[in-house]
């Protein structure tokens, strides 16, 4: 099996990564924004995936686990958020909170 | 032993954040204890010190001690520093011992006061600057104490802020000394960039190395640091504010006059006699100031009616004396007059305030009379006091620190017969002015009064400053009394004699000269203001007199002066200022800042996405700064 | 005793100890009844004392010396320990400060404590990163925490709203440091910092993606820092979070924050100082101007403070941005050790200011306006001195110890030769000293408004009144903070001699 390219990789991990941030500034439902989010962290584990074939090393993987499990956490903090935002407003829509400015 | 130097300024400091920090809580007899505990056990630290410097003297005759390192900005750097010299002992012991028997007269003599807390929070506080000032190893340092100082005088002499007239003074005095206070600043600045350092010592040694005699910077220099003494020590021109501080309790006079404040000009010169060397022409100066002063302020004490305002100016005199002396390179005689004065002063302010009090706040002299029965006490401490600082030959101790003074002006290569012959006529009205009020007050018929019972907190302060007035001067004696120079000795590592010396006939004749301006002064005194008093009411009713009289009543007419050359243009010019042309500028900035603030808080509009869009393009920015920059 | 014969965890002792002790808390606290509920704040004051002196322990065993564990992962330099100390001490302060007012509130609850003492290991290992995986983990085990804390108050509209810009907006700048982070790993080969400067010094690197690496790096730090153009969730959080939060998150992450700034680009990247000073000047100058001129007409002290913070972390900014010049780093130890001495000033300003919209806050009512500080003298003359010295330390004003905190910036500034840089900085630190005194001036010129009773505990007074004074005392002598802060940040690995 041939290698993959780093290059494309990374390649691939910037158009992730870039879709993930257009979907957070595109996305006005905080849950769509969340996932976006994620599929930026997801972005993030695929490039160091492949940084650590690229090495040989063990560390690209270890990290991808580490960033998994903590986006699972992120995950479990911004869920129960979630439904505390959706109890007190009645709305997801992120562009309806914005009582502090100025 | 040495060590425990720092405990002399920090105790009295330490007492001034207790009383502070009570906020009144405190009832008055631990008020008492506290505040003139506090200053009686730094006199007890500050003559254990002095004895212990005094049984091993340090090598090189100086101990400093670096509290911390205060601030160290580039090249910029302070030390808190502690100098202990021999000046600073003899400045530290009449500081602190004066200090504390003017607190324990004040524990009796404010009793009836309700700001009991207030009055003696501040006093410590204004011992404790003039402790650092005169303890501080660094200019830097020195300055703190120095503004320390000026705060305490217009917190003190405000003391009864309820009478607009005391706040006015307060501002007066304060304002004046900033006068000098600024000039010293920039003293102190000048120093600094031309020699790289503000600590005493660095300065003294670099200095005469850096610097010609009577090169620009040290002329400079030397020159707005005598601006500063001439403010806080009182001399001509900044010396209107000293007969207005008469507005605070009359303790408070006493620790201005004999051990704070007005002294520090004096110290500070001495400290610095180095570079006053350097710059022979601005130590003249000193002299030329000292002997115009001296002479100007007798005159003025001569035609007063409050019986604090005589005091005020003869002190202001008395402090001409001691620059007169600075100006001639009498460093040690200056500093003898200093502590002489500092005991005599005190004993009359202290006498005049029992005075003061037992006739319920009576201050103008002819209003008194024949209290020599009623008050015997304040009658003999006056006396003795006026006595001292009249100079009576022999046996008291202003005659000794007064006449090296005259030998000194008359002998020194900067003096001369002319600055000699003024400190004569000085001497002469001191005797005339003084007994002017002891002849007035004490002496023929009077109000009556019932006798006026002090009790210990007011009697042991007179009784050992009576003694101290006449015993003090014991240690350093003229030709006349037999040479003694064992206060010069003491001082001479610290300050340079004075070369040459008088020869020993002419010594002689002076001292004999100034026996006779002060007897002189007396015995006129005698004639015009208890035997003959008709000549006075006849003399005053002269047209000519009587303009004299006004002119040296207002203190030479300097506040109207002030008044006419400063005041008035200055309100003048501020009110033509009060819409001018830089307004407009200061009210655009106003509103460019207001505009900006509208601006940049509606970017601040509450949307999360909005936010996250701000995150992404500066992301963008700095992707491009890395790239491209 | 040589470095290698010390017990191989040693250097983590403390964050070990703070793990097991918040643990135990949070069983003990299910099982304690509600009167006994004080029990926990006891129990986590205890805990955070017991981690301040085993980490004392630690710099006696080490001699001051750097140690690593884990691997290398972490380390225990003086740097980390010393800014441990103040994480431990600030967050023991910000306990006491906010005890009345969330026992009021309802929410003096186990999670409270749990959560701000997770969050505090967050910090300690943020601070002792020495591998970028040690370093995200503590920033996550510190952010999670700090999004719950701000929803803690599950009523308040406000906190709720904070608590979801915060979470969207922090897990975006993670999101952006973690794929920095893949970058410099994609174009080092290593997460380890150590090894990551040697890599970067040898100089056989891929320099496009190490600057994108370091492009995101620099966003995600900025984020944590609160610097423009990545501050904006700090004027809305502050403001919306509970007060005793705000408390929270305005202190000791800042130092968690600073740490991963000198970490990241100090340890790893300073050889690419030349890149990351430039963006850091664009971000000081922007701060520094954004944070005062926004502050200036609020209403709420609380977002003015916030808007101040910005101010104040594009101040020390300049320290860390004042280091390296044209590629020497002689003069380095005196900008990095001000900017530490800056941060630790400006959290313990932060602490004091922030405790005090604590302490004049009582059941049923925040003290957060600035209307609520009218005549605070009348009030409580001591308070008011003590908001005096604060908001004089804040401006800056000489003798507080602000003053010379930002002397010693500016200090190294100039000595950067940036001579423009630094007058930008003093003309907007003026700017900023309009709004710090215009509270002063409502506390002494203007009648009250709020007359209702000024009841701080005990605790809190003599705690506010230490906080206030220090103001005074490190203003007058900053010294040995100061030379503390120097010695430490001569320990870090690439300033070692």
């Amino acid at each position: 099996m041939a290698a993959l390219p780093l290059e494309q990789a990374l390649v691939l991990a910037a158009l992730l990564f870039a879709l993930g941030l257009a979907g957070v500034l595109v996305r006005r439902n905080v849950l769509y924004m969340l996932m976006s989010i994620e599929i930026m962290l997801n972005a993030t584990a695929l490039a160091f995936v492949a940084a650590g074939a690229r090495w040989a090393q063990p560390d690209g993987q270890v990290m991808f686990v580490f960033v998994l499990a903590l986006a699972a956490a992120e995950v479990a903090v911004g869920l129960a958020l979630l439904l505390l935002l959706y109890r007190r407003f009645g709305t997801l829509d992120a562009d309806a909170l914005s009582e502090l400015r100025g | 032993m040495l060590r425990l130097i720092w405990l002399v300024p920090a105790l009295p400091l330490a007492g001034f954040v207790v009383l502070a920090a009570s906020g009144g809580r405190l009832d008055r007899r631990s008020i008492a204890w506290i505040g003139a505990g506090s200053v009686g056990l730094a006199a007890l630290a500050a003559i254990a010190v002095a004895a212990a410097f005094v049984a091993a003297p340090p090598p090189a005759g100086a101990y400093t001690q670096v509290l911390w390192h205060w601030i160290e900005a580039g090249d910029f750097s302070a030390r808190a520093s502690l100098y202990l010299d021999p000046l600073a002992i003899v400045m530290m012991l009449v500081v602190a011992g004066v200090g504390f028997v003017i607190h324990l007269y004040s524990v009796e003599f404010m009793r009836g006061d309700e700001g009991y807390n207030r009055y003696f929070a501040y006093m410590n506080l204004f011992v404790a600057a003039m402790l650092l000032l005169v303890l501080a190893g660094d200019l830097a340092f020195l300055f703190v104490g120095w503004e320390g100082v000026g705060l305490c005088s217009y917190l003190l002499i405000g003391f009864w802020y309820r009478d607009a007239v005391n706040g006015a003074a307060a501002q007066k005095a304060f304002i004046v000394t900033r006068t000098g206070d600024a000039a010293m600043a920039v003293g102190l600045f000048l120093l600094f960039a031309s020699l790289g350092t503000l600590d005493i010592q660095g300065i003294a040694l670099r200095a005469p190395g850096a610097w010609a005699p009577d090169a620009a910077p040290v002329v400079a220099a030397t020159a707005l640091l005598l601006a500063g003494a001439v403010g806080k020590s009182a001399q001509l021109p900044l010396q209107v504010w000293l007969p207005d501080a008469m507005a605070g309790p009359t303790p408070v006079s006493a620790l201005i006059h004999a051990a704070t404040m007005v002294t520090a000009g004096v110290y500070l010169i001495a400290r610095n006699h180095v570079l006053f060397a350097l710059a022979p022409a601005v130590q003249y100066a000193v002299a030329i100031i000292g002997a115009l002063t001296l002479l100007g302020a007798g005159g003025a004490a001569l035609a007063q009616h409050d019986i604090k305002r005589v005091l005020a100016w003869s002190t202001v005199s008395q402090i001409g004396y001691m620059f007169l002396a600075l100006g001639v390179g009498a460093w040690a005689a200056a500093i003898f007059h200093f502590m002489v004065h500092a005991f005599f002063k005190a004993l009359l302010f202290l006498a005049a305030g029992v005075v003061i009090q037992a006739l319920g706040g009576e201050h103008d002299i002819f209003r008194m009379g024949g209290l020599r029965r009623r008050l015997p006490l304040a009658f003999w401490a006056f006396l003795v006091g006026g006595a001292s600082l009249s100079a009576l030959p022999l046996v008291t101790a202003g005659y000794y620190s007064k006449s090296l003074i005259l030998d000194a002006a008359w002998a020194s290569p900067q003096g001369g017969a002319w600055l000699w012959a003024a400190a004569w006529v000085g001497a002469a009205l001191t005797g005339l002015y003084t007994f002017r009020v002891v002849f007035q007050v004490f002496f023929g018929a009077g109000a009556t009064t019932d006798t006026h019972r002090v009790g210990w907190p007011i009697r042991i302060p007179l009784a050992v400053l009576m003694l101290l007035s006449v015993i003090g001067g014991f240690v350093e004696a003229p030709q006349v009394a037999g040479r003694l120079e064992a206060f010069g000795h003491f001082l001479a590592s610290a300050l340079p004699p004075l070369q040459p010396a008088v020869a020993p006939g002419t010594g002689f004749a002076l001292g004999v000269a100034e026996g006779i301006a002060s007897f002189g002064g007396i015995a006129l005194a005698y004639a015009f203001f208890l035997r003959r008093r008709s000549i006075a009411a006849l003399v005053a009713r002269s047209a000519i007199a009587a303009a004299l009289h006004r002119l040296l009543e207002s203190g030479w007419g300097f506040d109207r002066l002030d008044d006419h050359l400063l005041v008035r243009p200055y309100l003048a010019l501020a009110r033509r200022l009060r819409a001018d042309l830089a307004d407009p500028g200061y009210d655009a900035l106003a509103a460019a800042a207001a505009a900006a603030h509208r601006g940049l808080s509606r970017s601040q509009n509450g949307r999360v996405r909005w936010y996250a869009g701000g995150i992404v393009v500066g992301s963008i920015l700095l992707v491009g700064a890395g790239v491209w920059l | 005793m040589s470095a290698s014969d010390l017990p191989i965890l040693l250097p983590a002792y403390g964050e070990i100890l703070l793990l097991v002790l918040a643990s135990a808390i949070l069983l003990v606290d299910l099982f304690l009844p509600e009167r006994l509920r004080g029990l926990t704040h006891w129990l986590s004051l205890a805990t955070l004392a017991a981690c301040f002196v085993l980490t004392v322990q630690v710099v006696r065993a080490t001699g001051g010396q750097a140690a690593y564990t884990f691997g290398g992962m972490f380390v225990a330099d003086l740097m980390a320990n010393v800014l441990k100390l103040v994480v431990y001490a600030a967050v023991a302060a910000v306990l006491v400060y906010s005890r009345r007012y969330l026992a009021e509130r309802g929410m003096l609850r186990g999670e409270f404590f749990v959560l701000a003492l997770f969050a505090t290991l967050g910090m300690a290992v943020m601070i002792s990163a020495n591998h970028m995986l040690a370093l995200y983990l503590g920033l996550e085990l510190m952010s999670l925490c700090v999004y719950s804390m701000v929803a803690l108050n599950r009523d308040s509209a406000t906190s709720t709203e904070a608590a979801m810009k915060y979470f969207v907006l922090g897990a975006l700048a993670s999101g952006l440091l973690l794929y920095g982070m893949s970058m410099l790993y994609g174009a080092t080969g290593t997460l380890d910092l150590t090894q990551m400067a040697q890599v970067i010094a040898v100089g056989q690197v891929n320099g496009v993606v190490l600057v994108f690496g370091l492009v995101f790096v620099v966003a995600g730090l900025s984020f944590k820092l609160g610097v423009v153009p990545f501050h904006m969730w700090i004027p809305d959080v502050y403001h919306g979070a509970p007060n005793a939060m705000t408390l929270f998150i305005s202190t000791a992450p800042k130092l968690a924050a600073f740490a991963m700034a000198v970490r990241m680009l100090v340890n790893g990247l300073i050889d690419l100082a030349g890149d990351w000073q430039q963006m850091l000047v664009v971000m000081a100058v922007l701060s520094m101007a954004l944070g005062n001129f926004a502050a200036i007409a609020q209403t709420n002290i609380k977002r003015m403070l916030a808007y101040s913070t910005i101010s104040h972390m594009g101040f020390m900014l300049l320290g860390l941005l004042a280091g390296v010049v044209g590629g020497n780093r002689f003069s380095a130890p005196d900008a990095y050790s001000a900017a530490m001495f800056y941060t630790v000033v400006y959290v313990l300003m932060s602490l004091g200011s922030f405790g005090m919209v604590l302490a004049l806050s009582r059941a049923g009512f925040e003290a957060e306006e600035l209307d609520d500080y009218r005549g605070l003298n009348q009030r409580d003359p001591w308070l008011a001195f003590l908001m005096l010295l604060l908001m004089f330390a804040l401006a800056g004003v000489p003798p507080t110890v602000g003053f010379y905190a930002k002397l010693a910036v500016i200090d190294a500034v100039i000595k950067a030769g940036q001579i423009w840089l630094a007058v930008v900085a003093v003309l907007l630190s003026l700017v900023g000293a309009f709004y710090y005194l215009r509270v002063v001036k409502l506390m002494y010129f203007d009648e009250p408004r709020d007359a209702g009773p000024i009841a701080p505990g005990r605790d809190v007074r003599w705690l506010l009144s230490a906080n206030g004074l220090a103001m005074l005392v490190l203003g007058v002598m900053p010294g040995s903070l100061m030379a503390l802060c120097l010695v430490a940040v001569q320990g870090l690995y690439p300033l070692a001699r």
